[in-house]
């Protein structure tokens, strides 16, 4: 793991991908240092996924630079191959049921990053990915498509394919939301276990980057955060500065104290 | 009265010029990016085609099997329907008419030169070329490809390398067998009305029909309707970001202009038999 940051955003204007003439978070300041867990707060609609997007290299940004360890990938005369190299480093899981591949099975949706950028076969990724599949309890889903499972385990599996790769930095766009107690319970022990290093996750410390609409769930000491909130960015810092800032109405709203 | 049809011709002349102006510009915009997408998809074709094999040869197979070995039946069908339809019933006419020396020339010039590419090539984006925009399609605007890029995967590698490749070689593959069996079901129908000429006298009248020019012009006709039809297909199922309401447009589109670009091709290549 280098000293570079993970993430370092430089005013960044975070624009709709589609419409890049809408601006959905201004001025976004933001650096990220390896191994710290960060939590990037807002309501639906306040561009948060858009903001992982950005950071990962896959939305341009309007405005402002964007480094992922160190290396711009956004813009400038970037190779294909120097900016998949720098892609590898990092592991995005989406919203909702992860965007998996409809047509491979979940074990081929699993494998295929390791297997495409080793060029192995799909036994070798068996092999080496079996601890990980035992983490993520997925060994008797393996043959299902993705189709066919329910959102709390389709999101596990993109899960388990952004961290075949054995990446650096986790991404996660709203790992909680629509999920029950124990798939919740299953997750925050994974967050501890990837932010703490864990035997199946490759040994290491993973630098993390959860976006959430809750920040109770997440409100755990050590971590930092973040709030995206009517197009503005701000960076609110550890749990205890969140709890002090509870009469902002930003952090009242994503801590459901308005109820 | 002259400056009155002057007039009227010069109103006339901007309200069509307003009308068809925006269909040109719309499309020299999609001439000049599918010129860019296929200059790309030849440029990782180039520098990484070898590269990843392990899951990019499958891929291929797999594209290869979905486009033409599955599409052996219908193609069979047709080429027994043509060779009923076309090749007998020209064999027939040419005898009646006393002109049976030429019908090894007519066969090469309307059959395998021109319909069994076309047909071939038409066959594979009816039945697999419309379904695979949809599939890119929907994979575009559910963000699937966002999220191979997000794995470091390169899309034009991954998703249209393999079905370019697979629809050149399918096409190819698919035309010949078209030839075939047009051929033989053709002579079969021939016998059955009383040909006298054996099967190795009417193919060797066909085959003596066809100059050395015709193998590699045939090769590179079909494997460019093949590639033209992967490649327009590619383009407008990744190349724009898509909403799922706008998948159904892209398809019929794709059609279009999948057609119209084989016709073109075949245009360029009747002009080169000509001058050859």
């Amino acid at each position: 793991m280098s000293d570079l940051p993970s993430i370092e955003m430089q005013d960044v204007r975070v624009v709709h991908p589609r419409n890049p003439g809408v601006t959905l978070i201004e001025e976004v300041g933001w650096v990220v240092e390896p191994g710290e867990f960060w939590v990037v707060a807002g309501l639906q609609g306040s561009g948060k996924t858009v903001l992982l997007e950005t950071a990962a290299g896959l939305t341009p940004q309007g405005g402002g630079s964007v480094r992922l360890f160190g290396e711009e990938v956004q813009g400038g005369q970037r190779d294909v191959e120097e900016v998949s190299e720098v892609r590898r480093r990092l592991g995005l899981v989406f919203d909702g049921n992860g965007r998996l591949f409809p047509s491979l099975n979940v074990f081929e949706n699993i494998a295929l990053p390791w297997c495409y950028h080793r060029n192995a076969s799909l036994a070798d990724a068996a092999e080496a990915l079996g601890p990980l599949l035992e983490y993520l309890q997925l060994d008797r889903l393996l043959d299902q498509r993705p189709g066919r499972l329910g959102r709390a385990w389709a999101r596990r599996v993109a899960l388990g394919r952004a961290l075949a790769t054995g990446p650096e930095l986790l991404l996660l766009d709203n790992p909680l939301s629509g999920l029950d107690m124990a798939h919740i319970r299953w997750w925050r022990t994974f967050l501890s276990d990837a932010s703490r290093g864990h035997a199946a996750l490759g040994g290491r410390p993973l630098t993390l980057v959860a976006a959430s609409e809750e920040l109770r769930p997440l409100l755990l000491p050590g971590r930092r955060f973040a709030l995206a909130h009517n197009g503005r960015w701000r960076l609110l810092g550890s749990t205890e500065d969140v709890l002090s800032a509870r009469g902002d109405e930003g952090v009242r709203e994503l801590l459901g104290d308005n109820d | 009265m002259e400056s009155i049809t002057t007039t009227f011709s010069r109103s006339e002349v901007r309200r069509v010029g307003a009308r068809f102006a925006p269909a040109l510009i719309d499309a020299l915009e999609t001439l000049t990016r599918l010129a860019a997408f296929t200059l790309i998809t030849l440029g990782t074709a180039w520098t990484r085609f070898g590269q990843n094999s392990r899951v990019i040869r499958p891929r291929i197979v797999d594209e290869i099997h979905r486009s033409g070995v599955r599409l052996l039946p219908i193609v069979g069908f047709l080429g027994a329907a043509l060779g009923v339809v076309f090749v007998g019933q020209t064999i027939d006419l040419m005898k009646q008419v006393g002109a049976s020396g030429f019908t090894g020339t007519l066969i090469v010039t309307v059959f395998i030169r021109e319909l069994a590419p076309l047909t071939a090539g038409l066959v594979v984006l009816a039945r697999v070329g419309t379904a695979t925009v949809i599939e890119l399609g929907t994979a575009r605007a559910l963000g699937e490809v966002e999220a191979l890029e997000a794995l470091g995967i390169d899309p034009i590698h991954y998703l249209v390398l393999p079905r370019v490749v697979g629809f050149t070689i399918s096409v190819i593959c698919l035309t010949v067998y078209l030839m075939l069996l047009t051929l033989g079901c053709g002579y079969l129908f021939a016998f059955a009305r009383g040909l006298k000429a054996t099967p190795g006298e009417f193919f060797g009248e066909v085959a003596g029909a066809l100059s050395w020019l015709d193998f590699p012009l045939l090769a590179m006709k079909t494997g460019g309707f093949g590639a033209i039809i992967g490649l327009v297909i590619c383009y407008h199922g990744l190349a724009r970001p898509l909403t799922l309401e706008e998948v159904g447009e892209a398809t019929t589109r794709t059609v279009a202009q999948c057609v119209v670009a084989c016709l073109l091709l075949d245009a360029a290549f009747i002009l080169l038999y000509l001058i050859a």
